[in-house]
């Protein structure tokens, strides 16, 4: 535990008892779906794993609900599938063309998001893009590999990371 | 039902089958992370639906959820990674001859 290295026994975290109900419920319900065997056994050994791992996370998890947030989050989803369906067509059709007209090219794209997760967030959702990947980060600049000029387009038109910075707009700036 | 998911396990065998005709054509190691990209993005994508499709509303239906999210949330992570080392480690990034 990450206690036993303060002091007189003085907790760096107090662990809140309805963040750790909330955990354990979480896990506690996935545990029951993955499982979904409904005799004692299965029950009790899941709601002891369950509670034993919110237990040992609770003490050093800084991590807080932002329920806004994942919504903005959740229906950003669709919308960035629906451009991964797209580029996967274009990468195909680069691929199986006989003259394989490709055009690589290394890109630096400079935001101002100015938060961590949304610059994850914009990383990843290059990356997943096929024709597209982040291939270096620092701060708020990303270089980028980008297979031809459409795809490029993907990146330097701003629409992944106008989308973003339009969910963290309400965020603290932490970069 | 049984249709719909014979039809996305052959879509996403046919982007399979696409991203490793990619691997072999492409010239580097940069675009050929674009054509493996094309497998997780569509071609597992579109294997996992049919196969959730034909166990129909159960737990394995569940647990290919569970799998695919894993997999959207891991395969850009490790993308990220092969390339970024390989910027690292020097590699130049083939280019097009001007002509």
């Amino acid at each position: 535990m990450t206690n036993d290295s303060f002091p007189s026994g003085v907790r760096s975290r107090p662990i809140s008892s309805q963040f750790l109900i909330l955990k354990t419920t979480a896990l506690f319900v996935l545990w029951i779906l993955l499982s979904a065997s409904f005799d004692w056994i299965h029950l009790g050994l899941g709601l002891v794993l369950s509670f034993t791992v919110a237990w040992v996370n609770s003490g050093h998890s800084p991590f807080v609900p932002k329920f806004r947030l994942w919504g903005n989050i959740l229906f950003y989803l669709p919308w960035l599938f629906v451009k991964i369906v797209q580029s996967s067509l274009h990468v195909s059709k680069l691929i199986l063309h006989p003259s394989l007209p490709i055009d690589p090219r290394l890109i630096n794209v400079e935001t101002n998001l100015g938060h961590h997760g949304a610059v994850v967030l914009l990383g990843n959702s290059i990356t997943l893009t096929p024709g597209t990947i982040t291939a270096e980060v620092d701060r708020n600049t990303l270089i980028v590999h980008a297979l031809d000029e459409v795809s490029e387009q993907d990146v330097t038109s701003k629409s992944i990371e106008s989308k973003i910075a339009a969910m963290f707009k309400d965020e603290e700036p932490d970069l | 039902m049984e249709v719909m998911s014979i039809i996305c396990i052959l879509a996403g065998l046919f982007f399979l089958i696409v991203a490793a005709i990619g691997v072999i054509r492409l010239p580097d190691v940069f675009s050929r992370s674009h054509a493996v990209s094309l497998t997780d993005s569509l071609g597992a994508f579109l294997v996992l639906v049919g196969v959730a499709l034909h166990e129909g509303l159960s737990p394995s239906m569940l647990k290919i959820i569970a799998v695919l999210a894993l997999l959207y949330i891991q395969n850009p992570v490790i993308a990220h990674a092969t390339v970024r080392a390989a910027l690292r480690a020097g590699l130049k990034p083939w280019k097009k001859e001007a002509s």
